[in-house]
């Protein structure tokens, strides 16, 4: 899995992104690669994980969230109170803020949406946000 | 008041009781509570209705931590895995150790860990069964979180509802938890085979299931020996 993290991650950085190959790759790492429950060291209060779900290290969960099926999410992120995931893959050290909803969505390593309310499907989000219209969202 | 006390008590509304709330947010309570009870009967009604369309049989099991739910789908797929391809979804607060358990006798398993949540809802089967191949399955178990009290509140759109108590939950368990009985097509007494030793009235939890739900059919089982598992799955025609 981590191979195809790392390749998914260069084809995100890549000037012109191919978004074929990117939506090819994620496909592949969900229904491939994401499975079973590997959720041992989040911090949080008891959130609701619904199968398949992988969570890196020292992700933090705020309450009342829904994450899965089908979710990556990398270490040291932090997802507020609130938020629903499915189908989506969140690099490392990525920050959402409270009543996120998100399907089908890949967010970049290191990005910061600092807003709350948010709901998006098949997408690519990035960068440093303090609203929804400071934020760079590709559809794919 | 503290945020952490505010959001609590509004949790406490959203979920179980508009009893707690304001004579300002009365309505705005009353009124989220009936969006979800409808739109959770909405979505059971199109998880039905999908899963039909595969020809999928379904079946959720509810009943109190220790009953012998686990144990009970365990035996079922250990015969019906060489019959139907099965897919059992297991609700659990924490652990994918009823998962792992069923596994083993040859069904695919899928757990969701509800959390603070104490039964599984509509929208948890919605989300499973549209990121899975439906063609690849023929039986649906679903066995939720292990409660007799909550899982009323929600049906999941499965075609029956088995309820199972145990001999060591006393005879008076039926009579005391009447929701659940009122909604299930099965009631099964589980652990048959302590009853004697117990000293627990069978009859008397076959006579208030009956009394509360005359159309429920009622089977005692041992799980643990396998006791009439095949008059279980007989009566859920399987």
């Amino acid at each position: 899995m981590k191979d195809e993290l790392k390749r998914l991650e260069q084809l995100l950085n890549e000037k012109d992104l191919d978004l074929g190959k990117i939506k090819e790759l994620k496909s592949n790492l969900l229904k491939e690669h994401i499975k079973g429950l590997k959720i041992e060291n989040y911090i949080g209060d008891y959130p609701t994980f619904m199968e398949p779900v992988i969570l890196g290290d020292d992700v933090r969960i705020g309450d009342d969230v829904l994450i899965g099926p089908k979710v990556y999410i990398g270490k040291n992120s932090e997802i507020e109170d609130y938020a629903e995931i499915s189908n989506s893959i969140i690099f490392d050290n990525v920050k959402i803020g409270k009543n996120f909803k998100l399907n089908n969505c890949i967010i970049l390593k290191d990005s910061s949406l600092n807003f709350d309310n948010f709901s998006s499907n098949n997408c690519i989000l990035k960068g440093i946000a303090e609203s929804k219209d400071s934020l760079e969202i590709i559809p794919i | 008041m503290s945020e952490k006390r505010k959001k609590d008590i509004s949790r406490i509304k959203e979920l179980e009781s508009i009893n707690l709330a304001t004579e300002d947010n009365r309505d705005l309570v009353v009124q989220t509570k009936r969006e979800v009870e409808k739109d959770n009967e909405l979505l059971a009604q199109r998880n039905n209705e999908e899963l039909k369309e595969y020809n999928i049989k379904s079946i959720d099991v509810v009943g109190a931590i220790g009953a012998g739910k686990t144990l009970l789908i365990e035996k079922i797929v250990e015969v019906l895995s060489k019959k139907y391809r099965i897919l059992v979804i297991c609700g659990d607060i924490t652990t994918r150790v009823d998962a792992d358990r069923i596994q083993a006798h040859g069904a695919e398993t899928i757990q969701i860990n509800t959390g603070r949540e104490c039964a599984l809802n509509a929208y948890h089967i919605h989300q499973i069964i549209e990121n899975k191949d439906l063609n690849s399955f023929d039986l649906l178990f679903v066995e939720n979180v292990g409660n007799l009290i909550c899982p009323s509140d929600f049906t999941l759109g499965t075609d029956k509802r088995i309820t199972v108590v145990s001999t060591t939950e006393g005879e008076w368990v039926i009579e005391k938890h009447p929701m659940l009985f009122k909604m299930s097509h099965v009631a099964v007494i589980n652990k048959i085979d302590l009853a004697e030793r117990l000293g627990t009235d069978i009859q008397k939890m076959k006579d208030d299931a009956k009394q509360i739900n005359p159309n429920i059919e009622v089977v005692t089982t041992s799980a643990k020996t396998g006791l009439n598992i095949d008059k279980l799955i007989e009566i859920l025609e399987l």
